[in-house]
Formats: C-alpha cells, sequence, structure tokens
C-alpha cells in the first residue's frame, strides 16, 4: 500500500506518563477533557486491547455529532499508543500513534497522524470539522 | 542558466494538487525533499544515500519536478535540483485543521492533566 500525507504534533505537559496514559484510554476521563475547545465528547467506549474497538463521539457547536473509532494495534502502557481512526461513516482508515515519554518538565505527548487520506479528508471538512475550528478562531480572537 | 519549465505542468489546480499529493506518497520522495531542504544538489549527489540506481532516482526526482516540488536548473552539462517550496504551502494548508485539532486537544489535555495534578 502506498503511504500518504503524515502529520506529527508534539506537546509537553507537566503530569507523569502513567496518568496521561490513563487519561487517554479511560471514557469516564476522555469525556472530561478530550477533543479542540468548543467540541463536547459526548460519548465514549474504549475496549483496550489489541484488536479492542473504541469510539470517541464529537459534538460541534453545531449540535452534530461526529464519531471517530478505531481498533487498537498496538498497547503498551504507560508509552504507547498505536490504532486505526475512522472519522465519520465511511471515512478511510488513517491511523494515529500516540507516544508519552518523559522529559524534563514533565511528559512528551506526540502525535503522528498517518495515511491522511487527500479526497475524504475535504469531506469531513465540508462535514464540519473546519467549521468547528473556524468556531474555534472566533472564540480566541473574540476572547 | 536555464530555468526548465516542470513537464507536464499544466494549470488545472486539481491536477497540480493530484500531482503533489501523487509525488509526496512515497518515502524514497520524501527523503529526497527532505535532502533537499537541507540544500540544493545534483542528481548524483541526491542518489548518493540510496541503495537504487541513478535512474531509479532520476524517475523519483522527475515525479517531483512535475508537481513543482523540485525545481531544476541547467548550467551546462550540470543539473541542479532545488526545492520547490510553493506546492508545500499547499499541503501545509491542507494538513493545517488536523494540525489544530491535534494542538487544540493536546492543549486540552494538559488543562485536565496538570489540574489534577495541581490539586493532589
Amino acid at each position: 500500500m502506498t503511504d500518504s500525507i503524515t502529520l506529527t504534533v508534539r506537546r509537553t505537559i507537566r503530569a507523569s506518563a502513567a496518568r496521561l496514559f490513563e487519561a487517554w484510554t479511560t471514557p469516564a476521563m476522555l469525556k472530561q477533557w478530550w477533543g479542540p475547545q468548543g467540541v463536547e465528547c459526548s460519548d465514549a467506549a474504549v475496549d483496550l486491547r489489541v484488536g479492542g474497538h473504541y469510539h470517541l463521539d464529537n459534538r460541534l457547536p453545531s449540535g452534530e455529532v461526529l464519531r471517530i473509532e478505531g481498533e487498537f494495534e498496538v498497547i503498551e502502557p504507560p508509552h504507547t499508543l498505536v490504532y486505526s481512526w475512522r472519522l465519520g461513516p465511511g471515512g478511510s482508515a488513517e491511523r494515529v500513534t500516540v507516544r508519552f515519554e518523559v522529559c524534563e518538565g514533565g511528559t512528551e505527548v506526540s502525535i503522528v497522524h498517518e495515511r491522511i487520506a487527500t479526497e475524504p479528508a475535504r469531506d469531513q471538512h465540508e462535514h464540519g470539522w473546519l467549521g468547528c475550528l473556524d468556531g474555534l478562531v472566533t472564540l480566541l480572537e473574540a476572547g | 542558466m536555464a530555468r526548465r519549465k516542470p513537464a507536464g505542468d499544466s494549470d488545472d489546480p486539481e491536477q497540480q494538487h493530484d500531482r503533489v499529493f501523487h509525488a509526496l506518497a512515497d518515502r524514497t520522495r520524501r527523503r529526497l525533499l527532505a535532502a533537499l531542504a537541507e540544500r540544493p544538489g545534483t542528481v548524483s549527489e541526491l542518489a548518493a544515500p540510496f541503495s537504487m540506481s541513478l535512474p531509479a532516482v532520476s524517475k523519483h526526482i522527475k515525479v517531483l519536478e512535475r508537481a513543482g516540488l523540485v525545481v531544476r536548473t541547467v548550467d551546462g552539462r550540470l543539473h541542479r535540483c532545488s526545492l520547490g517550496a510553493a506546492p508545500l504551502q499547499q499541503v501545509a494548508a491542507w494538513l493545517d485543521p488536523y494540525r489544530q485539532f491535534w494542538t487544540d486537544t493536546l492543549d486540552s489535555l494538559a488543562r485536565y492533566a496538570e489540574q489534577e495534578e495541581d490539586e493532589p
């Protein structure tokens, strides 16, 4: 298969890797923090085993709910998670690798988002991700 | 010194878009771009780190050239390649919603987790 577009994002957080791993894999905790500002995580389910399914429901400011879902490929607590990522019905399978590495000042969380499909991505944007982020920008500028 | 017009160039933005993503959807070509981001080079210089033939590398460079990601200048017999940055900006714009999504989601995780650390 051809590998496609990959995005990497990093952030240092003042908390232990174990705590962050737990926050990332526990539905009750995910509901409290998951998603960009303005997006509410209205439901979360995590079957934390290789091949296990997860879903994250994202309620956009418009009220529309977008489900992110997939299956776990690698689970190595508290440092590594790899899972497939499909956004919305019929979304193509992308892949997300999350790493929690101890660093000065806490834990560096790195996200590698692979196989970003170029065509369905455009549809996703039309379905509201972009709108939600536009809303976010407005919110930040207003604040 | 002459600047070559990229082969198969077209003004159709959709076709241009397809060429850029096709060009990037290959590990060797991304490594070539990374090398070019450091400094311009001849085809043989670019081919040196790869365990593949010069024609094979040359073929990859042509794909990048058609996408506008590589600009080739010809000085006598010397073909020098450099990075064509404009299409990369297009890709960056494409990825921007993803980048924003993850940056913002990690901010949210930081707020949540750091608040908990502060309130033992």
